[in-house]
């Protein structure tokens, strides 16, 4: 219970540090250490899946990306590119991948049930690609539109007439 | 089969940066409006169909194998369907003309298809789950196209819409996550038996506060509606009309309606509490309205005003209320549409969204000119477009169920809506032609098409009201009214 609590705690404090500290990569990391937190609140709370896809997507891979973005971006009276994160970030990349690959591996083959409280349910593996099979078409429609959105704010821009 | 109207959109779409490589204009813009053009043949196939074979639920089978892709289709998403594909046709039309010195518009029109897919699939699916999904969809396309100009007030204008997107989000996850710990189910037959058989009316109501925060940031209600009248004038013209006349309605009013309905069942409290928020949208949407300068500022604070007529129909839950709500959604979307894509058609023209600089454009854009009267006077509520049918029977079913009070607040601000709408008509069009727009020339071809569709059926509409009452309003109306007798197993969906 009390390690719960600190957890709670914890999850409440570095989520609003990440909202508080100005300097970015302190925010990125401060939100990244809520994620962990939480990602503990789930694994304590008997949802391995759910803290799994916490830790390798919120604090791994998006962790990452903000670092990379904000080692990528200066301000404009300090513009030097780094070309350290075209490096670092494809590294993180693989090994992000790696890990992902492995762990969901394990999952999946393991076989546990997805809601052990409540009964007649289902494993994970099964839940995922046939209970929620259309989840999938939406998840793939909201990828398309997250790729096609950054594909137009960062195409050149034309002669716009307003 | 009611597939096509995710898969053909969103397939399409995904070739799209292919078809720009081909050509950056014509092929994009011919396979573009041909899909929004089969689209809207389709769901008039389906309309008739459904009005021959009753409801009906749709699973994917591939390869002999039935995969668990499942949708339904009613009375209600018959009608839905119906509006989006036309609407989206006629801003599509606008697009080949307006979208030229834009940029890149394959992947405009890959947006906008992934919008329609996500739209269509909302008022597809019967899953909490998948509704925020499509929802999400649709929302983050239109991120996208609200910042399309990639001018600052665009970028500005869609963060706020993303960041308080993102709070509806929120809510609406939120009790989705409650609903689904009570119930255990996410398909609307499991939690409407779910609800029933729980009886536990304070959580089911904590849920039904969150889905008002949640769906009424999506529909702009007051007090949720800081961000549509930033994010709906910087979008592109024919974005515009999209967002207004069909998103704030899907997303917001569609989803709301449909959930409050057939799932969790109306009750007086609920219905109260719509009504209220219907009113007080509809009396401050039109007092701002009155007040501004910019023409597509003004059209934003008026679809405020006219999501409250439509939602104070629906809230009142009498048969007739909720199918006057209805026929205003499609009244709405259309005259809307029109009068954003006009209002794009000035901009183009003029360089300028500011009314007090125009003046006597209708010399030199009668058609222009001629399509906002028809449209403008529609919302207003004049005899005999469209609009007026559709206020009318939503006055007259506010008397007969006795809310004397809400009745005289709709007409009142009906009055108020003409006003304004009578400025932009004075300020745009009427009087001495400014000598800046001596050169001005009417719209290009496909532009002009677009407007007068729809014009055109502003007037259609109104003239043939009962018809299209009869076929096609009243069978959405009845799968409102059916309740939760829709959601149930064995009952209906």
């Amino acid at each position: 219970m009390i390690l719960q609590i600190a957890l709670l705690i914890g999850l409440v404090g570095f989520s609003v540090l990440a909202i508080l500290l100005r300097d970015l990569l302190k925010a990125a990391i401060s939100l990244a250490a809520a994620s962990i937190m939480l990602a503990m609140i789930f694994f304590r709370l008997n949802a391995p899946y759910v803290g799994v896809f916490e830790i390798s997507v919120v604090a791994g891979l998006i962790t990452v990306l903000f670092i990379t973005t904000i080692a990528l971006t200066k301000s404009p009276s300090d513009v030097k590119e780094s070309r350290r994160p075209l490096i670092i970030f494809p590294l993180f990349f693989i090994a992000f991948i790696i890990c992902d690959i492995f762990i969901m591996k394990a999952l999946l083959q393991a076989g546990r049930p997805m809601l052990p409280g409540s009964p007649g349910t289902q494993p994970f593996g099964v839940v995922f690609w046939n209970e929620r099979t259309f989840d999938l078409v939406g998840q793939i429609a909201v990828i398309f539109a997250g790729v096609f959105s950054v594909l137009a704010l960062f195409r050149p821009r034309g002669d716009k007439h307003d | 089969m009611i597939f096509p109207f995710i898969a053909v959109p969103l397939i399409l779409a995904s070739f799209m940066p292919l078809v720009g490589r081909l050509s950056k204009r014509f092929f994009p813009d011919l396979l573009a409006n041909l899909a929004f053009l089969f689209l809207l043949v389709y769901s008039v196939i389906i309309a008739r169909q459904l009005a021959v074979e009753g409801p009906t639920i749709s699973q994917l089978v591939f390869l002999k194998h039935d995969l668990n892709i499942r949708m339904a289709l009613d009375g209600y998403s018959a009608f839905m369907l119906m509006t989006i594909s036309l609407v989206t046709l006629c801003a599509g039309l606008f697009s080949i003309n307006y979208m030229e010195h834009y940029g890149s518009k394959a992947n405009y029109y890959a947006l906008l298809l992934i919008m329609v897919a996500g739209m269509n699939g909302l008022v597809l699916v019967r899953d909490l789950f998948q509704i925020y999904l499509f929802l999400e969809v649709a929302a983050i396309a239109s991120y996208g196209l609200v910042a399309y100009g990639l001018g600052r007030d665009e970028l500005e204008a869609s963060f706020k819409y993303l960041m308080l997107s993102a709070v509806s989000s929120g809510f609406i996850l939120i009790a989705i996550s409650i609903i689904f710990a009570l119930t255990g189910g996410l398909s609307f037959t499991s939690v409407a038996a779910g609800v029933q058989a729980l009886g536990q009316k304070y959580a089911v109501g904590f849920c039904c506060g969150l889905f008002i925060l949640g769906f009424g940031l999506k529909a702009a209600l007051v007090p949720f509606h800081a961000w549509l009248p930033d994010a709906h004038p910087s979008a592109p013209a024919p974005i515009s009309a999209m967002l207004s006349g069909l998103l704030i309605k899907v997303s917001g009013v569609y989803a709301m309606t449909r959930l409050f309905f057939n799932v969790f069942g109306m009750n007086p409290a609920l219905g109260t509490v719509l009504m209220w928020a219907g009113t007080i949208s509809l009396v401050v949407g039109a007092l701002i309205a009155l007040g501004q300068n910019d023409i597509k500022r003004m059209l934003a604070y008026s679809s405020i005003s006219q999501i409250g007529y439509i939602i104070l129909g629906l809230g009142l839950g009498t048969p007739l209320g909720i199918l006057g709500g209805l026929f205003h959604i499609f009244n709405h979307a259309v005259a809307k549409g029109l009068l954003f894509l006009n209002s794009g058609s000035i901009q183009n023209a003029t360089g300028t969204r500011s009314l007090d600089q125009m003046g006597g454009l209708a010399k030199r854009m009668p058609l222009t000119a001629g399509t906002t009267l028809v449209g403008s006077l529609s919302i207003a509520g004049v005899p005999p477009l469209a609009g007026f049918w559709s206020k009318l029977i939503i006055i007259i079913a506010l008397v007969e169920a006795k809310q004397y009070g809400f009745a005289l607040v709709a007409v009142l601000a009906s009055i108020v809506t003409l006003w304004y709408y009578l400025l932009i008509q004075r300020n745009a069009f009427f009087g001495k032609l400014n000598e800046t727009w001596r050169q001005v020339k009417e719209a290009p071809f496909w532009m002009s098409l677009a407007t007068v569709v729809l014009g055109l059926i502003c007037i259609g509409v109104g003239i043939f009201f009962a018809f299209l009452l009869k076929t096609w309003i009243q069978p959405a109306a009845d799968a409102l009214t059916a309740g939760i007798r829709l959601g149930l197993p064995g009952l209906g969906l």
